[in-house]
């Protein structure tokens, strides 16, 4: 009954689309899943900048409820932001990774080395 | 039913040996997951596809970050390692399966390394209904030792028009499975991922990581041997 119960909230939520469902880790995704998917499949400046917003949101939107960003999302905002040239954000979406998240040093580190060498060569 | 089969047997084992159904506990069957050096980090590498659907490998590579992520652990981001993957060539776990797992610590910095092998992503279309039947593997691999950290294995039937036929697991997520016009399967590749999740012990990043040792294991089936080619 429970489960039932359970399931009947869950996909009213679904339904809702927009209801700020918050993970028991305490993360908020938004339509996280939904916009990587169409911009992997079909990459254009539409897709990408609907991804870029969600990415947005989801961090506006923790910050508003006073979650922690989920993993990834700054790192993610901050490479596409590096490739599209704007190493000064990048770095400073991947720090803000880092510092949420330590584990993320290394990998990130390599991709600051590789972002910098990108823009000298330009 | 099956606990009259189960008093049977234990009618006939009466001697005082009776033969319990051993179910493992969490923490038995995944000790590297408790363990001092349990992983924090997790890389996720693109998806083997060996099933007829073309599509599968994407739904499920883009929809694997937030499940794994809310279990408790730091999911290297998806989206720029599989470009760092493209732009050495390599589109598919196959290509990397064989490489030994402390490439992902020094590469990457990542704790653990985590392959999926989709073996099944079957359309089935009945009258009013449809539903899709998913095979994927998950074995994480520890990147300092090379050893198999957990492993699940699964076949779900995922219905794709919202039905009502409830009842147990597969009802549950009947239920929840969303209903559109054309059929939109990132919310179904979501459940898949969100399913086999539940069997992972939690990570350092969960309210209940390192509680759940207790907790029974459902549906495992040891892969060791998924990574031997």
């Amino acid at each position: 009954m429970k489960i039932i119960a359970s399931c009947l909230i869950a996909s009213l939520v679904f339904l809702g689309g927009c209801a700020a469902t918050v993970t028991e880790a305490g993360y908020y995704w938004g339509d996280y899943s939904q916009t990587l998917y169409k911009y992997t499949k079909d990459p254009s400046e539409t897709t990408l900048a609907e991804h870029v917003e969600e990415l947005e949101d989801i961090i506006s939107t923790s910050e508003e409820k006073g979650l922690k960003v989920p993993p990834g999302i700054h790192a993610e905002l901050g490479y596409i932001k590096a490739r599209q040239g704007n190493d000064t954000l990048a770095m400073s979406y991947y720090e803000k990774e880092m510092s949420l998240y330590p584990e993320s040093r290394l990998f990130l580190e390599r991709l600051t080395v590789e972002t910098s060498k990108g823009s000298d060569q330009s | 039913m099956r606990n009259i089969l189960l008093l049977i047997i234990a009618g006939i084992a009466m001697s005082g040996c009776v033969a319990v159904p051993v179910t493992d506990t969490k923490q038995s069957a995944f000790p590297g997951m408790y363990a001092d050096t349990k992983p924090v980090s997790m890389i996720i590498v693109p998806a083997i596809n060996e099933s007829t659907a073309a599509d599968a490998g994407d739904l499920l590579n883009v929809t694997v970050t937030q499940p794994f992520a809310n279990h408790g652990y730091y999911v290297m981001p998806v989206s720029i390692v599989s470009d760092i993957f493209k732009r050495e060539g390599i589109i598919e776990g196959t290509q990397i399966k064989g490489l030994p797992a402390s490439l992902f610590k020094k590469n990457f910095g990542a704790d653990s390394v985590l392959f999926m092998t989709i073996t099944q992503w079957d359309k089935n279309y009945v009258v009013v209904a449809g539903n899709v039947t998913v095979g994927i593997e998950y074995v994480l691999l520890s990147t300092e030792t090379n050893e198999v950290l957990w492993s699940y294995t699964q076949q779900v039937v995922v219905d794709t028009s919202g039905g009502n036929s409830g009842g147990g697991l597969i009802g549950s997520i009947i239920a929840t499975a969303i209903n559109t016009a054309a059929t939109d399967y990132v919310p179904i590749a979501f459940q898949v991922h969100q399913r086999a999740s539940g069997a992972l012990p939690y990570g350092k990043y969960h309210p209940k990581s390192g509680q759940d040792g207790a907790d029974n294991v459902v549906n495992i089936a040891a892969k060791d041997a998924a990574l031997a080619d």
